[in-house]
């Protein structure tokens, strides 16, 4: 069971977590200019990364916060955890 | 009483005699015995038969390696299978059974197989049932029946286990001298640290070995450093526990036998614990298996390992023969032999060495052992119990063919061929193995975690440095963690240099492995040396494959005894090196653990969280059956005097049609949305036009996946210029708010809005059909509910018989009806209020499955029953819910051509024509009755019910190009029924204008 | 609001069920705290508009620290780094819910009452770390989770917020309504070897 790190609460165990697949996937701004294969890489193409991959994770049990994670996925290595840009962050106020 | 029990010595109590029973025989032990010492003292050779050719078999080990002793253990539904016998603690009025062979280990039908050996060879399974192929469920049915250790208890579980979290700075796992040494170290530098062993006393391989720590006996040092192991708060002690799992980031399990060693009367609370630890370091210190010896014949009972036969004179004062050949290729045994002579056996050492041992071997002379160096034993002679083994000259020439050999008659074969480390955890954690030239073994290589193996499973077998490499790891490891131990000199041990060890991983023989009597590589499994090499004849070359094919390793063995012998002939066979080679997986768990112990407290009442609502009592009293919906227990029906399920309905529907209902529909998610950027969120989120709503209305919204596919519905209400209430099915609303926040922080984090969950805040109330307006009313409302000042599908808050409320004039059913939303703490009692202010109109409580026809007779879907995440809106008919002034998540995707296709299932209505058939939700529609195998589907049902209210069946299906398809007869395929002809209809049944809600 | 409305906490069936459970010396003892109100509280801390009034209303600092508990005249858990949880005798709740809302109202803030939502219930006894420890996987150790400290996460197989309260050891679980029966089972059944007790506030 992965020891995640959230940014805000540190670390937890990977129950309190719900994945969200590989992060930066940006949702295209006009989606009915794209043709069907385009719309249909954004829909379903992943990187499928063997070795340091960054993804979404959600801390569900925890403060609900998105949060990015950059784990080996051969080793489940995690080399550390990042704030999404636009995050809340009240200890910077 | 006990043959085989020496006078004096060991760890046994004598003052405390057990009796127990072993395949309905009745033994005597001691306190402090195994069941397999006890046997052993009782003189039992024959402990169990073999896998497949079902050979007799005796007692090979002294613990966990243990192939042949495998037993059921105790009665009714307190039994274990599949427990070694050399691990289970004696107590008076033990049951152990063998677990293979019938009717007895002593006497087993299935011995024939023996016989036919040539024909259970590798692959027997797979090469003998394949044909013919029809055959298989017979073959199966036999083989079953025969396959397996022991049988799981048929009765209900009695047993209390539980689940404990831990967190600890060092874990260490083994309790022998380096795994002692090592929690010492950390333990004394004030880490918090926990230390697990398998067995009933910590102490590893000092528990039966003749040795010195310093000055005196190890006993002595075991005492002094357990006591202060004890006296440290910071260092938890886990005896009887077992850590069987190593997982991703320092996770490891422990199963802990809490009360199994004692007798059944005596057992009290919770039978075993599982322990799930993350640790900040871990110190693997599981020691070392000793190897077999390939020999042939050599699994006859009274051939054991040497190192087991040490532990049971050492540990168990039970002597296992009285003439004994030693048989080793290292100095080890040695020492094995010198327990013997100390025991009164009379001991020939047969050592394929030349050269013969170091020290030990003066010492063996001096205690007048007779040494015959350069020779091998290549076979046993006696089935039943070795009654000698043939001896014959070895130059170390790798041919592996003997010349003549001799006779030498004895009762008890200790084989030495080296020793394995211990690297399962090791493993488990993503470690790799690296093979080591010199002392011809695999020893843990790199690792992927923040852990460090110490003693005899990181390949030193010497006490010395055990002790060394323990109080170095633990040190290490509790500094890593911030905790400096101070220096300790360590204690002097009494050992001297050994010779070498000979690699000998198949024994010569006087003919090919082929011809001549089976050289058992793994014991549970009848894997010889010949089943290797007819493996690799038949082309197998990944070690992976081999060991499918010939179950080497497999069963509670997992590569503890023969998989390195086993590795070795494979590497020889296909002319590689072991490392070449390499070895199999070893995967978690390490010995086998209890379904009780993986479920913990999860079980019964408690097996997934039961959610109520503020109402259920009320529900329970009036005697409603409860539906799960998700982790829900909601009503079902309502059932008075002894109704039926049917008749209830039928009465429950007529009453909210006619008259007056009443549902609890709290479940519902709900969800507070509110921001300067709601509406333009909300947009984006459902598929209407949601900026056009003011203030009061409700709309039904959908949102869909960005695949388009319908992922929720509910109603949803503006209830401010920024606020937002909106509603989810009950099963959706968690997964509908996470969904909410990760496009709010993920995508879209410059939207101004917060999301809260009100679902448990508030409970809802239905209140249904033509008389709801009037109970209202006469609870006392502090606004106005006639049709224009309260119009359909708006929203108010209100006072309602006293208490503040949101009240919602929406509909599930078609008729006039409200739903008050009112702060759980008050919703037993406002239903109550609306219970008695509703009598004079027979208000009538129902529940889901009422709410179900309700719905289905007005062509209402639930999102999850009448979609599986595969249906468009445009599947269900919704296109007037699509916007075309914005864009929304999944818009894009209804334009892909696969949505668009014509011929897509979609929501229509089916009438059966005979007017009774209740169609099974789930029913296959096929075109035509007599089509040939296989039958193209059309369709399926999603929803089908009698409606009381229309007088017969109705059914709710997705039926490919449904739509176009009206008054067009399809068929149901129905089982053991001819298939039934069924029109196709608009999926709505009653009042298709919608007039009866608006009133 | 009318004075004959009395709160339900819905425990009331489970207490009855378990009444007999009144030991003399329980290693764990459970107190329902129906007469607390819970108010929900969302808002950006760096937002001058938001934490200088609420603050001053409050008249205390809300915990900007994550997991952590300011009690003072009301008991303030960190939820997330814009969200929190105001925990306040329950007869004054709603009056502060609608103070907070006027305070807030010119900025994006969210105020919602949630009494009815949710239960505190108190946990005390020599032996409550190793019964939460039965269900729980943070790390409960003194020199871990202090006095002050808080954490969202599983006990059981339902998802909590713990606090722990004082040293003595007291924890705060606060649960939502729908998992509350569920909860005090599980505590039932887990502390049954310990011996565990059940009262009403």
């Amino acid at each position: 069971m992965l020891l995640i790190e959230c940014p805000w609460c540190g670390e937890r165990a990977e129950t309190e977590f719900s994945y969200g697949g590989e992060a930066g996937i940006t949702r295209p701004a006009d989606p009915g200019a794209l043709s069907d294969a385009e719309w249909a890489d954004y829909l379903f193409n992943r990187s499928n990364t063997r070795g340091a991959h960054r993804e979404l994770w959600n801390h569900a049990q925890g403060c609900r916060r998105w949060f990015g994670v950059e784990r080996d996925t051969v080793t489940y290595r995690i080399s550390g955890s990042f704030r999404l840009s636009g995050a809340s962050d009240n200890r910077e106020a | 009483m006990q043959p085989q029990r020496l006078p004096t010595g060991g760890r046994i109590d004598r003052s405390k005699p057990l009796i127990f029973r072993f395949d309905g025989r009745k033994f005597e032990g001691y306190a402090g015995d195994t069941l397999a010492s006890a046997l052993l003292a009782n003189g039992v050779s024959i402990v169990g038969r073999s896998f497949k050719l079902r050979r007799p078999r005796g007692i090979v080990g002294g613990g966990a390696e243990e192939p042949n002793a495998i037993m059921q253990i105790g009665k009714g539904a307190h039994a274990q299978p599949n427990l070694r016998a050399t691990q289970v603690e004696l107590y008076d009025g033990l049951v152990a059974r063998a677990t293979k062979g019938w009717p007895g280990a002593r006497f087993d039908l299935g011995a024939i197989n023996d016989a036919f050996g040539k024909v259970f060879s590798a692959g027997f399974y797979y090469k003998t049932f394949m044909r013919p192929k029809s055959w298989w469920h017979l073959y199966e049915r036999v083989i079953r029946a025969s396959a397996g250790f022991g049988r799981a208890p048929v009765e209900k579980d009695p047993d209390h286990y539980e689940h404990r979290n831990a967190h600890c700075d060092v874990l260490v796992a083994g309790g022998g001298p380096a795994g002692l040494a090592a929690a010492l170290a950390a333990g004394q530098a004030g880490a918090r640290v926990m230390l697990a062993d398998e067995q009933n006393e910590f102490g590893g391989s000092l528990l039966g070995a003749k040795r010195n720590v310093g000055d005196a006996p190890a006993e002595e040092w075991l005492r002094r450093t357990i006591e202060s192991l004890a006296a440290l708060d910071n260092v938890t002690l886990l005896p009887r526990s077992t850590v069987f799992g190593y997982y991703d980031h320092n996770f490891l399990a422990i199963a802990e036998r809490c009360t199994d060693h004692l007798p059944e009367a005596d057992r009290a609370g919770v039978r075993q614990r599982l322990w799930r630890v993350r640790a900040k370091q871990v110190v693997l210190a599981q020691g070392a298996f000793e190897r077999p010896l390939a020999f042939c014949n050599n699994d006859r009972p009274g051939v054991m390992l040497a190192s087991a036969v040490s532990q049971y004179i050492r540990r168990y004062a039970v002597r296992p023969g009285r003439r004994a050949v030693v048989f080793t290729n290292n100095d080890s045994a040695y020492e094995t032999a010198l327990d013997l002579a100390e025991a009164g056996s009379s001991v020939v050492i047969v050592d394929s060495r030349a050269g013969g041992a170091g020290p030990l071997g003066e010492r063996a002379a001096q205690a007048g052992i007779s040494v015959i160096a350069g020779h091998v034993v290549t076979d046993v002679v006696g089935r039943r119990r070795v009654r000698g083994v043939q001896v014959a000259g070895w130059s170390g020439n790798p041919a592996y063919l003997v010349e003549s050999s001799i006779r030498i008659d004895c009762d008890l074969v200790a084989m030495s061929g080296g020793w394995s480390p211990a690297v399962h955890l090791h493993s488990h954690a993503g470690g790799r193995n690296v093979w080591d030239a010199e002392r011809h073994c695999f020893v843990p290589g790199e690792t992927t975690q923040a852990n460090v193996s110490a003693g005899s499973c990181n390949g030193t077998l010497s006490l010395r440095g055990c002790l060394r490499e323990g109080n170095e790891s633990g040190r290490a490891a509790a500094s890593r963690c911030g905790f400096e131990a101070p220096d300790i000199e360590l204690p002097s041990t009494s050992e001297g240099h050994e010779n070498p060890l000979q690699p000998l991983w198949r024994v010569p023989a006087d003919a090919e492995p082929e011809r001549c009597p089976k050289q058992f590589l793994d014991y549970q499994n009848d894997t010889s040396v010949a089943d290797i090499r007819l493996a690799v004849r038949e082309g197998y070359r990944n070690v992976e494959h081999v060991k499918r094919y010939t179950a080497l390793g497999f069963g509670t063995d997992q590569g503890k005894l023969g998989n390195i012998n086993g590795m070795a002939v494979l590497a020889e066979c296909l002319g590689k090196s072991i490392p070449e080679v390499g070895t199999t997986t070893f995967r978690p768990a390490y010995t086998p653990v209890t379904f009780g112990v993986g479920a913990g407290e999860n079980v019964g009442d408690l097996y997934d969280p039961v959610r109520k609502t503020a109402i259920h009592e009320w529900h329970v009293a009036a005697g409603a059956p409860m539906e799960n919906v998700g982790q829900w227990h909601r009503p079902w029906y309502f059932p008075r005097d002894n109704e039926d399920l049917h008749t209830a309905v039928a009465r429950e529907c007529q009453a909210a049609r006619q008259s007056l209902g009443i549902m609890d529909a709290s479940t519902l998610g709900k969800i507070d949305a509110r921001g300067p950027d709601v509406v333009d969120f909300l947009e984006r989120i459902y598929t209407h036009n949601v900026g056009t709503m003011k203030v009061g209305r409700c709309a039904y919204g959908i949102m869909l996946g960005e695949d388009g596919m319908v992922m929720d519905d509910g109603v949803m209400a503006r209830v401010g210029e920024q606020r937002f209430y909106l509603t989810t099915t009950t099963g959706g609303a968690a997964n509908v708010l996470a969904w909410l926040e990760s496009w709010l922080q993920t995508e879209w984090p410059e939207l101004e809005v917060f999301l809260t969950s009100l679902t448990d805040q508030f409970s809802t109330i239905a209140v249904v059909g033509p008389n709801s307006r009037r109970v209202l009313e006469k609870l006392g409302c502090s606004i106005d509910l006639d049709k224009d000042s309260f119009p359909f599908m708006t929203v108010r808050d209100a006072e309602l018989g006293g208490y503040p409320v949101q009240l919602f004039r929406v509909s599930f059913s078609g008729e006039l009806a409200f739903e008050i939303n009112i702060d759980s703490s008050y919703a037993l009692q406002m239903w109550k209020t609306v219970m008695a202010a509703g009598e004079e109109f027979g208000i009538t409580p129902y529940g889901t499955e009422t709410m179900h026809v309700l719905r289905a007779e007005k062509g209402f879907v639930i999102v999850g029953q009448d979609t599986d995440g595969s249906v468009t809106p445009v599947d269900l008919g919704m296109n007037w819910l699509l916007s075309k002034d914005k864009d929304f998540l999944g818009k894009r995707s209804l334009a892909r051509p696969d949505c668009v296709r014509d011929d897509r299932k979609q929501l229509v209505g089916l009438l059966s024509p005979d007017n009774g058939t209740v169609l099974p939700e789930g029913t296959q529609l096929v075109e035509t009755p007599d089509a040939p195998v296989p039958v193209p589907m059309c369709g399926h049902v999603t929803s089908s019910y009698m409606s009381a209210c229309l007088g017969h069946p109705i059914a709710l299906a997705l039926v490919a190009g449904g739509r176009a398809r009206k008054a067009e007869t399809i068929y149901a395929a129905l089982p053991g029924r001819e298939p039934m002809p069924v029109t196709v209809t608009a999926p709505v049944f009653y009042d298709p204008k919608g007039e009866r809600q608006h009133v | 609001m009318s004075e004959l409305l009395t709160r339900r906490h819905g425990l009331e069936f489970l207490l009855a069920e378990l009444g007999g459970s009144r030991m003399a010396d329980p290693g764990a003892s459970v107190t329902i705290r129906g007469d607390l109100g819970h108010i929900n509280l969302r808002g950006r801390a760096s937002d001058a508009g938001f934490l200088p009034p609420v603050e001053k209303l409050l008249g205390q600092a809300l915990p900007i620290e994550p997991n952590t508990v300011s009690g003072e005249r009301h008991q303030v858990f960190w939820l997330g780094p814009d969200e929190w949880l105001i925990v306040t005798p329950a007869a004054g709740a709603l009056e502060l819910a609608e103070r907070l809302r006027q305070a807030t109202s010119g900025t994006h803030a969210s105020v919602n009452d949630i009494s009815g939502g949710q239960i505190a219930l108190m946990l005390q006894g020599a032996e409550c770390r190793e019964l939460l420890a039965k269900g729980c996987a943070l790390d409960l150790h003194p020199s871990v989770f202090a006095a002050g400290d808080c954490a969202q996460s599983g006990l059981a197989r339902a998802n909590v917020l713990l606090a722990l309260m004082d040293a003595t050891p007291t924890f705060m679980i606060v649960v939502r309504r729908s998992f509350s029966d569920y909860l005090c089972r599980w505590l039932a059944h887990a502390g049954s070897d310990v011996g565990i007790a059940f009262r009403d506030a």
